[in-house]
Formats: structure tokens, sequence, C-alpha cells
């Protein structure tokens, strides 16, 4: 059963615990023109990429991915053009090509677009956009590729990210995926094993969850200063406290919830 | 670049599955036979590139873009010196994953 070892950290948090904060990652050209449009973005395999703001997505497939994502592409620049605002080129990674816009809204975009021309291999960071059906990337860091052994990790990862994204995709739908929901915690509560190791309790913790979460989105409770307290929910649901206990540090590794002023108070991350 | 196809990342073993396609490989130069380059794939396979003058000597790394006229050869369009530095075990774990399980990430 794979344990913490097989857990990037610094990734596995980035995209699993979004709240305002950004993610990075690493697509293949043919991703990004194979993804589909949804309300506030692209779709990359299933997975929601949202291209603007910060902030939840209430529509959001992944609950967890509802911040603003930025995207990576390591390829060989073509057709640099050098504009009066801005510098555009194709980037060609072997799986596709793309354009790509660079703003000159400071002296380090200019000097940083200086050191790279066409056929070189770079490294490019920026934000998925669709012009008029076309997908573009606009790219706010350029970088040569020094080492080539680069180029060979950003297509592993690629493939890393996306089953990694598929995995925890399947495993909102299926919390009985114990392995997975250890993967996703540095050190798990022992509380947290609970609800996803009952062999019955699969569709049970899930309507429980909701349950729970319901309460937190209540108008009238959710707009309180500190949030609703543990007892408050235990008591509007007929629960038990450690079962109420349980089920919030479940939703609060889900991103859904947050502590506010000590561990028995918690409010919602998508209200407002 | 006269195309947008894709071309895939093979190795000794999967060249065969592209002849006639535009591919792009890393492989070690071990020597120059007057112009026809006589390389090592990522996979211990031994091949040849033809139309890449001024490559670089042995040991270095190459990537080469072109078109397999065999599955032993290739007619090179490109290419980039890779250095000494590469490391051709995980780019050949890469064209094993990219032509086979999650060839729809890339192709």
């Amino acid at each position: 059963m794979p344990q913490q070892t097989t857990n990037t950290p610094e990734r596995g948090s980035a995209i699993t615990r979004t709240r305002g904060s950004q993610a990075l990652l690493p697509l293949t050209v043919k991703q990004i023109m194979d993804a589909s449009q949804t309300n506030d973005g692209f779709a990359v395999n299933g997975t929601e990429v949202s291209t603007v703001g910060a902030g939840c997505s209430t529509s959001a497939k992944i609950v967890q991915l509802c911040t603003s994502v930025k995207v990576r592409l390591v390829g060989r620049m073509l057709n640099k053009k050098q504009q009066v605002t801005d510098v555009t080129f194709v980037l060609d990674d072997g799986t596709g090509r793309i354009e790509m816009k660079r703003w000159d809204n400071e002296t380090f975009d200019t000097e940083e677009m200086k050191l790279v021309k066409d056929g070189d291999y770079v490294i490019v960071i920026g934000g998925m956009k669709d012009f008029q059906g076309k997908r573009q990337v606009t790219a706010f860091s350029v970088r040569l590729v020094t080492n080539y052994n680069d180029i060979t990790h950003h297509f592993l990862h690629c493939i890393y990210v996306h089953l990694d994204l598929a995995r925890t995709k399947r495993s909102l739908s299926q919390p009985q995926v114990i392995a997975n929901t250890s993967t996703r915690n540095q050190a798990p509560h022992t509380s947290y094993q609970a609800p996803t190791s009952s062999a019955s309790g699969n569709t049970a913790s899930r309507e429980l969850s909701d349950l729970v979460m319901s309460v937190f989105l209540d108008p009238v409770l959710g707009n309180l200063e500190h949030g609703v307290s543990l007892d408050q929910v235990a008591s509007r649901l007929n629960l038990s406290l450690g079962q109420t206990r349980s089920t919030v540090l479940d939703l609060v590794d889900l991103g859904n919830l947050y502590a506010t002023i000590d561990d028995d108070h918690y409010k919602s991350t998508m209200n407002g | 670049m006269d195309t947008s196809v894709p071309s895939p990342f093979v190795n000794g073993e999967t060249l065969k599955m592209f002849v006639g396609r535009r591919v792009r490989t890393v492989v070690q130069v071990q020597r120059n036979e007057s112009g026809v380059l006589v390389v090592q794939s990522t996979d211990g396979h031994q091949l040849t590139i033809r139309g890449a003058p001024g490559a670089p000597e042995a040991p270095h790394y190459i990537e080469v873009m072109g078109i397999p006229d065999s599955d032993q050869s290739i007619r090179a369009e490109s290419w980039t010196d890779f250095g000494e530095n590469f490391d051709p075990v995980p780019f050949n774990g890469l064209c094993k994953l990219a032509s086979d399980k999650y060839k729809y990430l890339f192709l």
C-alpha cells in the first residue's frame, strides 16, 4: 500500500489543497489542445483548470482545484516575433504546436526574451487562454533549457501529474480508497481513517459529509464570524461529537472547511 | 519544421513503429563514418543517422529529429547537442510510456 514515501508534498498540496494559492501543472501541448472548455476555464483530462482569478469555483468538478492554475511547457521555440508591446512565438514540444505571447510589461520581460531565439529549447510558464476558439498561452516566464535532462523530466512529470489528478478525482467519488487518502496526508490523523475504513460506510460517509457540509453552507450559520462549532453541528444532525469531528476533519483535508478560532469552530471555504 | 504533425519520442525498440513518420530520439554518438553517424539508442540498439553534419563527437548525446527509413536508420532533419550529462535511462522509460500506455498525452 503506497504510503507517504510516494507522495511529493509540494506538488500534492498545491493541487489538492488550494485556497487562493497558485498551482503549476506540467502539460504537453496535446493535453492543452485536448482540454475541454468549462464555465471558468478548461478541463484537462477531466480535471478543471481555472484560467482567471482566485477564489473557489462552485462549478468545479474537483472541489480542491478551485483556484487559478498555471501551466508549464517545455519545447522548441519557433517563429519568434517581436511586436510593439509583446513578443509572440510558437512552442513545439513534439506533441503539437501552440502559440505563445509574452507581454513586454517590464524590462525584465524584454531582457528575458532577448536571451532566447528560434530553435532553442525553452521552459515556459504561463496561463492558458482561449482566444476566439484558438488555444494560446500567455507566458510570463521563458527560460533556456540548460540541462537537457529537464526535457525528459518534464514529460515524465506530465504523466505523473496526470495520473495523480485522475487518482484524486477517483478517490472523491470512492472515499474508500484508503491508499490514496494516506498519500495525500503528510501526517495522517488517526480519526481521519475512520470514515473510509468501514466497508459498508462508503455511501453513508459521503451522505454524512454532505449533511455536515450543508450545515456550514446554511446562510444563517455560515455568516457567523467564528463559523459553526462542532457542538452545533452534532446537535443539529443528532450525531456524536466524535463522528462530527472526524467528518469535519475529512472536509478540512478536502479543502471544503477551515478552522477559525480553535479546533472546534469551522467555516466553509465556499461561502461568498 | 514544415508541418505541425507531432513527432513521438522513440528509442531503438519503438523506432520500427514509426518508419516513414517524423520522430525524435536521443542517441549517443559512437563514431562518425564519413558523414554517417553511428549511434547507440537509449536501449542499446545501434543505429545510423544520415544527414547530421557538424554533429559532436562521442560520447555526446544528440537529439535527432527526422524520418526513419528503416528500423535501424534515420534520415535526420535537425539535431541538437544534448551534452555528455544526459541520462539515457529515464529517457528510455519515457519512450516506452509515451508510445504505449500514455500515448494519448503525446500523440
